[in-house]
């Protein structure tokens, strides 16, 4: 090994130096941090999702109370009017499938469902306050069965498969995995 | 096991699924379903870097082709993600029943095979060479970091509290497994794509390939022993039916694999023995994981949409151009 000269001792005088200062701004620094008030990324985004949750609920009110007063139809038409101005957002897809399905539409339900989930997963989520999972599943465990057999029945009829396929997203989906 | 203990189904061990919450933890990506600074990534590594030192295989060495590695890496991520896991995912997924990783096998084994023949026909991406510098521990360092971030999380480390990043095992048991799976691949070279490499090339007198049906016996005895095998090819946790493109994205992992020298996990033990080489191709596989995610390229249950395949598309032209510039021709 070559000698250690003195760029080699001054170098190495610096670099501890730094490892010193590094230390000691993480033990000490932390709580004289200007900007760790800021930077709590974690707390923000939940503060986020709490403050959007709050906002469906209001913005979805009049169609929850449309619909527990047994006025599905106009509950229906406000979910179309809400949905010109949020084309994309998910809850209106719930809300409709939900309906649809009570009123006994299964197929347009199911499409519905399909269409929330791959929205937003926060559906098919045990632990999210959006989750819908028990209906989900519920409708699942009931249909996909039927649906099945009425396929094989009418291999031809596409509009049978398309419901088919969306009932097996619905299932993989509630599987779980990684997406 | 880690399944049991609380990771997403059929994904005990998904190195592209890690490095994809990883990199949304470190901020790299915005999907909140997808942060979480995943202890096994770590583990690996780590694992990787004492079993390294142990055996006295710590050896710094690097140096070849470095932008081609990086961009390699981040199109390993994209065939990853477009099939929705990487080649170790994908065989306990297969042993789990799910009956749609069959393209993605048939498309890995393919790459592999073409990759071969790349080789055989003197296509030759570079040898690293042992450096008496320390570039090789500059990744081992980097996970380092990453583990302080995990034990003591500083504010700008997300965490999802939905989605399948919100699934995981207790910390300190996926660390744990992470760095026995580090030591143990360390020591016996596991490697997916090297594997059936070995295979398609020696047949059952590779040893690679022996220890790789151990896994997939492993895998399988498991699946059913913990009820989580179900055959079919519907309803499957985390699984599409684009079969073309799920076989197109594992044949562009198989492809990079074979010609860089290892599968996506590989990579990872790699760069915990000093390979500064594989480091890199591990950064490029963070920067994709990031990209993966933000610009829609991952698959999802309903299926790959057309940055996946467009994106799956782009690796390939990648590879192929590589390996016509990287061919060495005799005479």
């Amino acid at each position: 090994m070559a000698r250690r000269d003195r760029f080699d001792i001054l170098t190495g005088g610096g670099l501890l130096v730094c490892v010193l200062a590094v230390v000691f701004l993480l033990m000490v620094g932390q709580e004289k941090n200007t900007s760790a008030a800021a930077l709590d990324k974690a707390m923000e985004q939940q503060i986020a999702y709490q403050a959007r949750i709050e906002f469906l609920h209001n913005l979805y009110q009049p169609v929850e109370d449309l619909r527990l007063a047994g006025q599905a139809s106009e509950a229906l038409l406000k979910l179309d009017e809400l949905a010109r101005h949020y084309p994309q957002e998910a809850h209106g897809e719930i809300l409709q499938a939900e309906i649809l399905l009570e009123r006994g539409a299964i197929k347009e339900s199911i499409d519905h469902y399909v269409r929330a989930v791959r929205l937003n997963g926060d559906y098919v989520d045990k632990a999210s306050p959006l989750t819908r999972r028990s209906g989900i599943q519920q409708l699942v465990d009931l249909r996909l069965p039927e649906f099945a057999a009425r396929t094989r029945k009418n291999p031809q009829s596409l509009a049978l498969q398309n419901t088919l396929t969306g009932l097996y997203y619905l299932q993989s989906r509630l599987s779980g995995g990684c997406e | 096991m880690l399944v049991l203990w609380g990771n997403p189904q059929n994904s005990g061990i998904c190195v592209s699924c890690f490095l994809e919450n990883s990199a949304g933890a470190l901020g790299l990506h915005d999907n909140p379903r997808m942060q979480y600074l995943r202890p096994e990534l770590v583990g690996f590594v780590l694992g990787a870097v004492v079993a390294a030192f142990l055996g006295r295989e710590f050896k710094s060495r690097g140096g070849s082709a470095p932008l081609p590695r990086l961009f390699a890496g981040i199109f390993l991520i994209v065939g990853c993600a477009v099939f929705i896991g990487c080649p170790i995912k994908m065989f306990f997924r297969f042993m789990a029943g799910d009956l749609t990783t069959l393209s993605g096998i048939a498309g890995l084994v393919i790459g592999v095979w073409l990759g071969l023949k790349g080789l055989a026909a003197g296509v030759h991406i570079g040898g690293s060479k042992q450096k008496p510098d320390g570039a090789g521990i500059w990744v081992p360092l980097g996970f380092l970091l990453l583990l302080a971030f995990i034990l003591w999380p500083p504010g700008f480390i997300l965490q999802s509290t939905r989605g399948s990043a919100a699934q995981s095992a207790p910390v300190l048991i996926a660390l744990a497994v992470g760095l026995f799976l580090g030591v143990l691949a360390q020591r016996s070279r596991f490697c997916v794509t090297g594997s059936i490499r070995d295979g398609l090339l020696m047949g059952y007198r590779a040893p690679l390939f022996w220890g790789f049906l151990i896994f997939l016996v492993s895998g399988l005895v498991t699946s059913l022993a913990t009820g989580q095998f179900h055959l079919g090819f519907y309803g499957q946790p985390g699984a599409h039916l684009d079969m073309l493109w799920g076989f197109l994205g594992m044949l562009l992992v198989g492809l990079i694999s074979v010609l860089l020298g290892g599968c996506p996990f590989r990579q990872l033990i790699k760069s915990g023995e000093g390979d500064a080489d594989a480091g890199l191709i591990v950064i490029g596989m963070f920067i994709g994981a990031g990209l993966v995610q933000s610009w829609q390229i991952a698959g999802t249950t309903a299926g790959v949409g057309l940055y996946g395949k467009v994106a799956v598309m782009v690796g390939l032209i990648f590879v192929l151009g590589n390996m016509l510039f990287y061919r060495e021709r005799i005479g």
